[in-house]
């Protein structure tokens, strides 16, 4: 006498058994103690004991998390003296148009961009507390300011022709971006305890 | 095993500004679930700690695209399986031998000292090989469809199907050649 495979027991569990596996489990004792035992085994399965990591991985998985955050604002001041860098490098190699840009409203932005790094930098972003929204907005600030920077760089190379009243503007459009980072990373960040 | 993890919102909230201690206070929320759901795929404890140390740097890593959709624990699984797969995938894991010395030792299913070597259901489970394995507790447990699991182990259904069959075969026979042994 044929009896039930495993896959019949199976595919009968799951109620998409063929119709010559339902007759054949109703009619046999011993493929129904068959389908209880596998209905037995796996209740057996979800109730294993359940055991605990014997090594707390917690202080590694900070470790390296504070150390990627460590290198990921490194890179941020890296990236606005590199910007810094090409718009002087425009100031010193470019002469010429320093005649027409507006040399002290650009001095003027560029001091306002270095006091709110400055201000940036003496924000501990490790021990503040703010909300997943405020977190997205400041990524959100931070991704824009890296376009920026970007474009500033570019536009220092000695191969690339550059509009004045575009530095310029580019300048004030970093120097508003950085002054939302900053209300959203000063202003509204708060020490909160857990 | 079932799983009944409610994590409040301010708390996922927090971990997902970067704050260091919830994100502490979800990975002490979650550790459990995590290291034997691997522990169960994997069998070796170290094993099982890797991949609970990645999950959560991953989950350090990518909190911020959590949308909230679901219960955090099913992301935090989803995390899990995924690494554990991989490590199956890629043949990351530790020696797999030494389990099975252990139970031949004795030969005729005797231990040390003739005190019967009893194999039970969580000893024969841990028997059956790292893909057959994660295949039963995924489906059979964590209640993933053959469907989900073809595609996070990058096979077909038939695959996930057979591999049931197979695996649910070994077991009943390492159990009846335990009950005869005994």
């Amino acid at each position: 006498m044929m009896h039930c495979t495993m896959d019949d027991l199976l595919a009968l569990r799951a109620g998409e058994a063929s119709a010559w596996a339902r007759q054949h489990a109703d009619a046999c004792a011993s493929c129904r103690a068959e389908l209880e035992a596998l209905y037995q085994r796996v209740a057996q399965l979800k109730a294993l004991p359940v055991h605990r990591p014997a090594r707390d991985r917690w202080p590694t998985v900070r470790d390296v998390v504070l150390a990627e955050r460590r290198r990921r604002r490194e890179r941020w001041g890296v990236r606005s003296v590199a910007a810094a860098a090409a718009v002087a490098a425009l100031i010193v190699f470019r002469p010429f148009w320093t005649g027409q840009v507006a040399g002290a409203e650009l001095a003027r932005i560029k001091q306002q961009s270095a006091t709110l790094e400055q201000q940036l930098q003496r924000y501990e972003p490790d021990g503040r507390v703010t909300s997943g929204r405020e977190a997205a907005v400041a990524s959100a600030l931070e991704d824009r300011i890296a376009v920026i920077d970007g474009e500033l760089t570019r536009i220092g190379r000695p191969d690339v022709g550059v509009d004045p009243a575009e530095l310029v503007k580019l300048w004030q459009q970093r120097v508003d971006l950085m002054q939302q980072l900053v209300s959203v990373r000063l202003t509204r960040a708060a020490y909160v305890g857990l | 095993m079932t799983i009944s993890l409610a994590v409040p919102d301010i708390l996922v909230a927090r971990a997902k500004s970067g704050d260091l201690e919830a994100l502490e206070a979800l990975y002490r929320a979650f550790e459990t679930p995590v290291y034997n759901l691997a522990l169960r795929m994997l069998r070796r404890s170290e094993d099982a700690e890797d991949v609970l140390q990645e999950t959560f740097l991953e989950v350090v890593r990518s909190i911020r695209q959590y949308r909230g959709e679901g219960h955090l624990w099913g992301w935090v699984r989803q995390i899990t399986v995924s690494k554990t797969l991989m490590r199956i995938r890629r043949g990351q894991l530790r020696d797999t031998e030494e389990l099975h010395e252990e139970y031949t030792q004795g030969g005729s299913g005797l231990g040390v000292g003739g005190v019967p070597a009893r194999i039970d259901l969580e000893r024969a489970f841990e028997r059956l090989t790292p893909t057959s394995r994660a295949v039963v507790w995924l489906h059979d447990v964590e209640g993933y469809t053959h469907e989900e699991i073809a595609e996070r182990m990058e096979r077909t259904v038939s695959f996930s199907k057979s591999q049931l069959a197979r695996a649910h075969a070994r077991l009943r026979r390492l159990l009846a050649e335990e009950g005869a042994a005994q």
